[in-house]
């Protein structure tokens, strides 16, 4: 009986977590980038509001690799240099 | 506690302490390898000075952040408009930055022109940080490529559009730059620059630069660099 409780509770708690918001998804599906993966996710929710916020250099490289608009029209090494 | 458990959390704090306190490297194919030169005079070089291309690549990857160094871009290459085997120290960095009206309004010279005075002889200098490398008669110049967005996408399925500088320095006037003999301002008069609109070549470009300390004091907001590392 308490394992029935406490499993209604975690599936509870799990179903309300997972849920956002109609703002939410617009902003998701507005913004292909927004927290794409899990690691920038990480390195959001770690810089909360009011604590001493900390970038690494992976956490650029993550957020670089997120905020890719695709690759770009750009003139090839090869136009400039030789091997 | 047995003595075999003592042990293993004694080796499993040192495997910690070792991996916390070792800097994570940037990867290695921002260097051209040395097979890849077509002449030998090239892949002596790259043999030669292959440390002081490690210590450029990671001190540009954890010093100056903000930058992208992309694969095999830097090297001992011969600038194309140069029909002899001189090789030049050459990088190539993507600047990312905030879009800017501002900026965007500007003409391309203008742009390129801030562009050099931000990064040309910031470059340089870290480039000519190793002493033997810097006093190496078979290294006739160095190249610097300067890259960014011009032009987000505007629609889906657009691609961004790049805008590319590529300075070429001769040996002697770097030199003198390094020496303090020459401003930025000068540099910029007498190297000859190249601009690229996207893939389409604009041409050569004249410049008009001044000494800009911005590389030396622009910090990325809370960003900590690794311990172990020491930048300039």
């Amino acid at each position: 009986m308490r394992g029935l409780r406490l499993l209604l509770v975690g599936a509870t708690l799990v179903a309300v977590a997972g849920c956002a918001t109609g703002e939410e998804w617009k902003i998701w599906r507005d913004n292909k980038t927004h927290f794409a993966s899990g690691e920038h996710m990480g390195f959001s929710v770690r810089n909360r509001e009011g604590t001493q916020a900390r970038v690494t250099r992976q956490d650029i490289a993550l957020a670089r690799e997120q905020a890719w608009f695709g690759r770009p029209i750009t003139v090839s090494q090869e136009q400039i240099l030789e091997r | 506690m047995s003595v075999r458990r003592s042990l293993a959390a004694v080796a499993a704090a040192a495997a910690l302490a070792l991996a916390g306190g070792a800097a994570a490297a940037p990867s290695d194919d921002r260097i051209l390898p040395v097979p890849e030169y077509t002449s030998e005079k090239a892949k002596n070089l790259a043999v030669t000075h292959l440390k002081a291309l490690r210590a450029l690549n990671g001190d540009l990857y954890h010093c100056v952040p903000w930058v992208e160094v992309q694969r095999h871009s830097i090297g001992f290459f011969r600038p194309k408009h140069i029909a002899r085997d001189d090789r030049y120290l050459s990088v190539r960095i993507y600047i990312e930055q905030d879009p800017s009206p501002q900026f965007a309004a500007l003409r391309v010279e203008q742009r390129a022109g801030a562009m050099f005075s931000r990064y040309v002889g910031a470059l340089l200098k870290r480039m000519t940080q190793d002493r033997t490398l810097a006093a190496d008669p078979s290294i006739d110049g160095f190249t610097v490529i300067l890259e960014w967005l011009k032009q987000a996408p505007r629609a889906a399925g657009a691609r961004p559009v790049h805008e590319t500088i590529a300075v070429f320095v001769e040996k002697p006037l770097a030199t003198d730059y390094l020496a303090g003999r020459l401003r930025t301002r000068e540099v910029a008069e007498r190297a000859k620059v190249l601009g690229f609109d996207g893939e389409t070549a604009l041409g050569e470009l004249r410049l008009t630069a001044w000494d800009d300390n911005f590389v030396a004091t622009y910090k990325v907001a809370n960003y900590e660099v690794e311990k172990g590392i020491t930048c300039q």
